[in-house]
């Protein structure tokens, strides 16, 4: 099989708005899935609601589009009933932290084996931009036209605490390193989390001084931080630049996991 | 291989001009049927994967296609390059 | 050899669903429904099955029909609350025509009300609660015997029609000792299998399409937008989302004089209750108590679709009394659906309706 064979073509092109990353993330995930040989028949593809729910749609499998924030506990059925089948979670920043943070929580404390990628525009992106958890503080959004008064959540940390085994960062322009990681948290057994810093130029970069994707994507690509660099600069005690992400492997363990395929 | 960009599936978002190395991709100049920037190709034969993936039987680079979000990019077989017959006369 | 018990309602259920070969439940604990939980975390293991403690009711309803569509037949249980929270996902079920099962021990309500006490107040929520229009189906039970009986039969409407199946028991059945007994098997029918050719939401003669569970090599998206036959999202069309609506309740709501479950007392009476659940116990006793054949009775066992040619089996009936643990909810329905003045007897407060009370109430219509 190849990238493309995983696709349903009769529904493309899909309803992304041109220059959102989400595409450039069911890609990367298309492709660790079939670099890892996994069978079309035995794989799930789950979400909640959202610009980013709407991927399972657009991939061949058995694909479940369920209800806002609910995609885990979905996908946790899914999983407990048949342990055979491989299940993935698309998720969006709102769904996943507003209204599924439980799910989120409860799902990363079983450590059930998911993996869990989320596409993090920051923004409330199909309803039309209003501020989600992950909204930078500051950013302008239709529901804070003042600037975000509130921090933003660090979904990453969450997972970490609350026990996933595996945890990375990437942005939707470093496709390789995400394609790469993705990978490892297919194989991880447990709960693997990927959150994508993905562009959403036409509802977040819009209000936000970031009116074209090159503008979204370069400020994507210069702010991330190297997870090592980011250890070394605080060995060093030397100053984190401002506004910077770390991106790279979080975490990765090997605690008890629920729902391992045997 | 040759390098195509599906025109139906482009939405002229410019992410493969960003990523190419070679700067194969060029921002489109002129609006398609449906409004639409598509990239232009500039030279896409020294592309990476355009020479060299028959030879190493897999995709090799591939960035552009990865990041396209719309699914665009592809290779698709050139048609059996034939040496032309040239018959020189003495 | 049938198997003889004396026990609890809510094990009597759980055993039910085992018995139809439920393997899967999602639940979160709730007085007065917890025991059903309870008893699949014992059992389920011990059969192949497995039980999870989700993190709350959204959470269960949601993980069991991700389990029904892996083709596991998946059970939750709950009380007022929590069936309050499974709303939004038992739309999910209804219009993704997912077959699953929930036990709804009602307590008294609104709110956290009376978690000990009987009620039957979630008759129309198990109907409408949902936003949008769909058609579900509802089994009462009244006695410890029906709560085994009838999980069981809920599995099998829910897979016949690919609908959610709603066991509306209360606290006094749910908690309720008696004797029960086991049949050797029960009666279990899978849902129909796609047909070959056929698209995973196409309907067949009966309205009801063929299911195609995870796994399978089926590949089908399951969406909660509007969708066609394909089950891809299409739901800017008016067309399509008016007769999607239209067939997900008319292929319930047709069957309902084929699958009524009920029983007849004196059909010649003038004066005639209408019960289901735990009132009927108390009818019972009141028909028992009263004059041979004054009283006519009718115990409704599948409460929805409302079977309404029913009523037409009392051809002398002078007036409907219809006791219920709720404001008359049900009360509602029948009024619709007759000419005859139908008297609602609410009991509120988680005590049920004494036959003495029924015969006085009974004695005014005479």
């Amino acid at each position: 099989m190849t990238v493309e064979d995983w696709f349903r073509h009769d529904r493309l092109p899909h309803i992304f708005c041109a220059g959102c990353g989400n595409g450039s993330i069911i890609n990367s995930t298309l492709e660790a899935v079939d670099s890892l040989n996994w069978k079309v028949d035995e794989t799930v593809f789950v979400s909640g609601i959202g610009c980013s729910s709407r991927a399972p749609g657009y991939i061949v499998t058995d694909s479940l589009h369920t209800t806002h924030g609910r995609a885990l506990a979905f996908a946790t059925g899914v999983k407990m009933a048949n342990h055979d089948l491989n299940v993935v979670v698309f998720t969006g920043d709102g769904d996943l932290s507003a209204i599924g943070g439980n799910h989120f929580i409860h799902a990363c404390r079983r450590n059930i084996d998911l993996t869990v990628i989320c596409m993090n525009n920051q923004i409330y992106g199909m309803t039309g931009g209003q501020g989600s958890p992950c909204t930078p503080t500051g950013a302008l959004s239709t529901t804070t036209p003042y600037g975000m008064d509130e921090p933003a959540f660090d979904l990453c940390d969450l997972a970490t605490a609350a026990g996933a085994n595996f945890v990375s960062r990437w942005t939707s322009y470093h496709v390789r390193e995400l394609t790469r990681s993705i990978k490892l948290g297919l194989q991880k057994p447990g709960l693997s989390f990927i959150e994508v810093m993905v562009q959403c130029p036409t509802n977040y970069g819009r209000r936000n001084r970031l009116r074209d994707v090159e503008a979204m994507v370069s400020k994507m690509r210069d702010h991330a931080l190297l997870k090592e660099k980011y250890d070394r600069l605080v060995a060093e005690r030397k100053p984190i630049p401002e506004g910077s992400f770390v991106v790279g492997t979080l975490t990765d363990r090997n605690l008890p996991a629920l729902g391992v395929r045997r | 291989m040759k390098l195509v960009i599906d025109d139906v599936r482009c939405k002229g978002c410019n992410l493969c001009v960003m990523v190419c190395p070679y700067h194969i991709f060029q921002e489109g100049r002129r609006p398609n049927r449906r409004g639409v920037f598509v990239p232009e190709l500039d030279r896409p034969e020294r592309c990476t994967n355009c020479r060299l993936s028959q030879l190493y039987k897999r995709r090799l680079c591939g960035v552009c296609q990865t990041i396209c979000p719309d699914q665009a990019i592809k290779w698709v077989p050139e048609a059996k390059h034939e040496p032309h017959k040239v018959v020189i006369e003495y | 050899m049938t198997r003889v018990d004396f026990m609890q309602g809510n094990i009597a259920s759980a055993e039910g669903a085992l018995a139809a070969g439920c393997r899967f439940f999602a639940g979160y604990p709730i007085t007065p429904s917890s025991e059903v939980a309870e008893h699949m975390a014992r059992r389920l293991p011990k059969v192949g099955g497995r039980f999870i403690q989700m993190e709350d009711e959204i959470a269960s309803m949601a993980a069991v029909i991700g389990g029904a569509w892996t083709g596991v037949r998946s059970m939750t249980a709950t009380s007022g609350p929590g069936f309050s929270l499974m709303m939004e996902n038992i739309g999910y079920a209804a219009f993704t025509e997912t077959p699953c099962v929930v036990v709804n021990i009602q307590r008294g309500g609104p709110s956290t009300g009376q978690p000990t006490l009987a009620a039957q107040g979630d008759m129309l929520q198990c109907r409408f609660g949902s936003h949008g229009d769909y058609s579900t189906i509802a089994l009462a039970p009244s006695s410890v015997q029906e709560m085994f009986d009838l999980t069981v039969k809920s599995f099998n409407l829910a897979d016949r029609f690919r609908a959610p199946a709603f066991l509306m028991a209360d606290e006094i059945i749910g908690h309720l000792r008696e004797r029960v007994e086991f049949p050797d098997t029960v009666e279990c029918t899978p849902p129909r299998p796609i047909r070959e050719g056929m698209l995973p939401f196409e309907p067949e003669e009966d309205l009801v399409p063929g299911f195609t569970p995870f796994g399978h090599g089926h590949r089908v998206h399951v969406t909660g937008l509007t969708h066609n036959e394909k089950g891809y999202p299409a739901s800017t069309d008016p067309d399509l989302h008016e007769r999607l609506v239209m067939r997900l309740i008319e292929k319930v709501e047709r069957a309902r004089h084929e699958i009524a479950d009920y029983d007849i007392e004196n059909p010649d009476a003038e004066v005639v209750f209408i019960s289901y659940g735990v009132p009927t116990r108390s009818v019972r006793q009141a028909l028992l108590d009263a004059p041979e054949g004054l009283y006519g009775h009718l115990n409704l066992r599948i409460v929805w679709p409302f079977p309404e040619n029913l009523l037409k089996k009392f051809p002398n009936a002078r007036v409907f009394l219809v006791p219920e643990l709720n404001m008359g909810q049900m009360a509602r329905e029948i009024v619709r659906h007759c000419d005859q003045p139908v008297i609602s007897l609410p009991r509120l407060g988680g005590e049920l309706h004494t036959p003495q009370y029924l015969l006085d109430r009974a004695e005014e219509y005479r």
